[in-house]
């Protein structure tokens, strides 16, 4: 077989063929749906997908070192609940609520991490172990109910506290560029993270670290890498971004709703994996994750605009994941050189 | 004996009636067999969705009817396992319960359950999933009314000609005979004209309805009015209007109704105009009130209809209210339905 180098179309395919997709797309969304072509269009694609994008980051600095977390969808929950719990329930400030949420974030990755190097739990399961505790944990407090202000609690009490106006900025608030109130914060925060975790990856030493401990755990520790300090860390990295997402989503929603958060964990799942296809790179990484959440984006805002079901919108999610697995999988693989 | 004992009972029920403060401990003893010593009276809940704040306010209900009855009461969570739901039904069988009360599940899985209850003598109610069974009667929160109260409440704010956005996921009971009103209203009113339909039941769904309404909203900027017959659908769809600023130009009518909904319709323009609703609380209480009145010799009817409220903005500014224990004591008819209340029944305390 001719190997992928002498193949300059082949190879074109595999580097660039996914952004021609996404691209394909939006010119066939922008004629086909009236609405879709435009600045605002295009900040919903964004806002629709920042939150499952910064899990999906997450997700990436995870699979990077080998592993998995199951458990970011019910940690942005339970980042929900926890900043409803504190500003509606006891009633403390925004910075309250967004501290305490991270540091649980922050928690619950030490101890994912804790339970795979230290107790030797396989990750999947320990964080899927996780993700059962925690969907669990979230709605102990108030006995399986909302929080949102005026609500009973089980005592008998009325919740006094409210989502404060700071705290709704974050998930509310618009900047001005070129049009008034245009990208939302959520936005913002999506772009910065998007940006401070592909420079951790690809440009600081830790970050190769990382790669290195994924492509070779054995190596990486006789080269002298610190391989479990860096599982944790990229475990407390998916965590606190997981809750970061959560404590957009409460922003945004004003309530403190109770949800599984399996929805958020398939779609950061999709996001990062489609992400793989992304320049040929076969491998997670930050930029791919960034764009494989527009691209399913764009597919959702499209199809909704031309009236498509929700289930038709489903299987392209599907249809999407299998093909960028296929472009990572089959093609990437010719390319190390004939196939394993 | 006997006959000086329904004397009692006709007099406690018009003590009752004319309000009257009688605790339940009081009254029973005048109640009907087997009644009369209510701690032996044993009944089993066995429901098959319990997350969400709908069936925690049921819940709520079922426990505390049966707390004013003064029976014993069993609470079975199959968490939507219908397999296991079955058997939760069996199980109550072998604790040789009175009567149960089977909450949702699938007319499949449980009618045969309900059949060995039934031969087994027990006493059975069965809300809002069908098992086919004349002995069993059915307790329903009026779906067909639901929607059609708030489209007509709608067509009442709007006239008759609007272009219309519908937010719906078929295959879903409920969401199917909302679904049923808005086919007809439509029939009825043919200047109402439905120029998209989107929904999803992703989790978080507010969040998930919200992303596909803002495209829904952006491609048909004509859309006046949108039918969304849940409130975590209204509450997706309201998240979206505001974003795109359009909240005085769109009223959302939507169906349900919960202490976080109340404060969505009464924020400042808010574009969600009205809800209707039946208390998930009540349709629990009359639950186990048709269950008593089947234990008691009584019939409560094959179908027992919980009857829906229409719920305003405007109400809900007018009186203050902020949430369902206001809501309760500034709309009886919300607090209490008059559906299956024998004389003798005793009813929860109201505050």
């Amino acid at each position: 077989m001719k190997s992928v180098q002498d193949q300059p179309l082949l190879r074109f395919a595999i580097r660039f063929g996914f952004l021609i997709l996404l691209l394909g797309l939006v010119v066939f969304f922008s004629i086909a749906a009236s609405g879709f072509a435009g600045a605002r269009s295009a900040v919903f694609v964004f806002q629709s997908v920042a939150i499952t994008g910064i899990l999906a980051l997450g997700v990436t600095a995870t699979l990077v070192v080998g592993g998995f977390d199951l458990s970011i969808g019910s940690v942005a929950t339970s980042a929900l609940m926890l900043s409803a719990y504190v500003m509606v329930v006891m009633e403390q400030s925004a910075f309250v609520a967004v501290v305490a949420c991270l540091a649980m974030g922050a928690l619950v990755g030490l101890v994912n991490g804790l339970l795979i190097v230290k107790m030797k739990v396989p990750d999947l399961l320990a964080t899927l172990g996780m993700m059962f505790l925690l969907v669990g944990l979230q709605r102990i407090p108030t006995e399986g109910r909302s929080i949102s202000t005026g609500m009973t609690m089980p005592d008998g009490s009325t919740t006094e506290g409210t989502f404060s106006a700071g705290f709704l900025w974050l998930g509310r608030h618009r900047f001005d560029l070129v049009l008034d109130d245009l990208i939302p914060v959520p936005v913002v925060v999506f772009l910065i993270v998007g940006l401070l975790v592909w420079v951790f990856l690809e440009l600081t030493r830790h970050g190769r670290l990382m790669y290195a401990i994924g492509s070779n755990e054995r190596a990486a520790r006789l080269a002298g890498t610190n391989v479990n300090r860096y599982k944790i860390l990229a475990y407390m990295i998916s965590g606190v971004l997981a809750s970061v997402g959560g404590i957009l989503l409460a922003a945004r929603l004003g309530r403190g709703d109770i949800a599984s958060g399996n929805n958020l964990l398939l779609d950061s799942v999709a996001a990062a994996l489609i992400g793989f296809a992304v320049l040929g790179a076969a491998k997670p990484n930050a930029f791919g994750t960034a764009i494989g959440a527009l691209f399913v984006g764009v597919l959702l805002q499209g199809l909704t605009m031309m009236n498509a079901p929700y289930y038709t919108q489903d299987f392209v999610k599907g249809a999407v994941l299998v093909v960028a697995l296929v472009f990572t999988f089959a093609l990437s693989s010719r390319k190390r050189g004939g196939g394993h | 004996m006997k006959l000086f004992r329904r004397e009692i009972i006709k007099l406690a029920g018009a003590a009752l009636l004319s309000g009257t403060a009688l605790t339940s401990a009081a009254l029973a003893a005048d109640m009907p067999a087997p009644f009369d010593n209510p701690g032996e009276v044993q009944i089993a809940l066995v429901r098959y969705l319990s997350t969400g704040d709908f069936f925690q306010a049921s819940l709520a209900g079922v426990e505390a009817q049966a707390a004013a009855l003064g029976v014993d009461l069993r609470v079975f969570d199959s968490r939507q396992d219908a397999a296991l739901q079955a058997d939760m039904v069996d199980q109550a069988i072998a604790l040789g319960v009175d009567g149960i009360i089977i909450q949702h599940g699938l007319t499949e899985s449980m009618q045969e359950a309900a059949q060995r209850a039934i031969d087994a003598g027990i006493k059975v109610v069965a809300f809002d999933v069908n098992v086919e069974n004349p002995a069993i009667p059915q307790i329903e929160q009026s779906d067909y009314l639901l929607g059609k109260l708030a489209l007509e409440q709608a067509i009442a704010d709007n006239g008759d000609t609007w272009a219309a956005g519908y937010v719906y996921v078929p295959g879903i009971a409920p969401l199917d005979r909302r679904d049923q009103a808005w086919q007809d209203v439509r029939a009825e009113n043919p200047g109402i004209e439905e120029v998209a339909v989107f929904g999803t039941l992703d989790n978080p769904i507010a969040n998930s309805v919200a992303n596909q309404a803002r495209s829904v909203l952006q491609a048909n900027p004509n859309i006046t009015v949108i039918f969304a017959p849940y409130d975590e659908f209204a509450k997706g769809v309201k998240i979206a209007v505001d974003e795109a600023g359009l909240s005085q130009d769109i009223d959302i009518y939507s169906a349900d109704v919960s202490t976080a909904d109340i404060s969505a319709m009464r924020e400042p323009d808010s574009a969600w105009a009205a809800t209707v609703a039946t208390n998930p609380a009540v349709v629990g209480e009359v639950s186990v009130r048709a269950l008593a009145m089947l234990l008691a010799g009584e019939d409560p009817g094959a179908s027992v209809i919980v009857p829906p409220t229409l719920i305003t903005q405007a109400f809900l500014n007018d009186n203050d209210i902020t949430n369902m224990e206001t809501l309760s004591a500034k709309m009886p008819q919300f607090a209490h339905a008059d559906v299956a209340v024998p004389d003798w029944m005793p009813l929860p305390a109201r505050n």
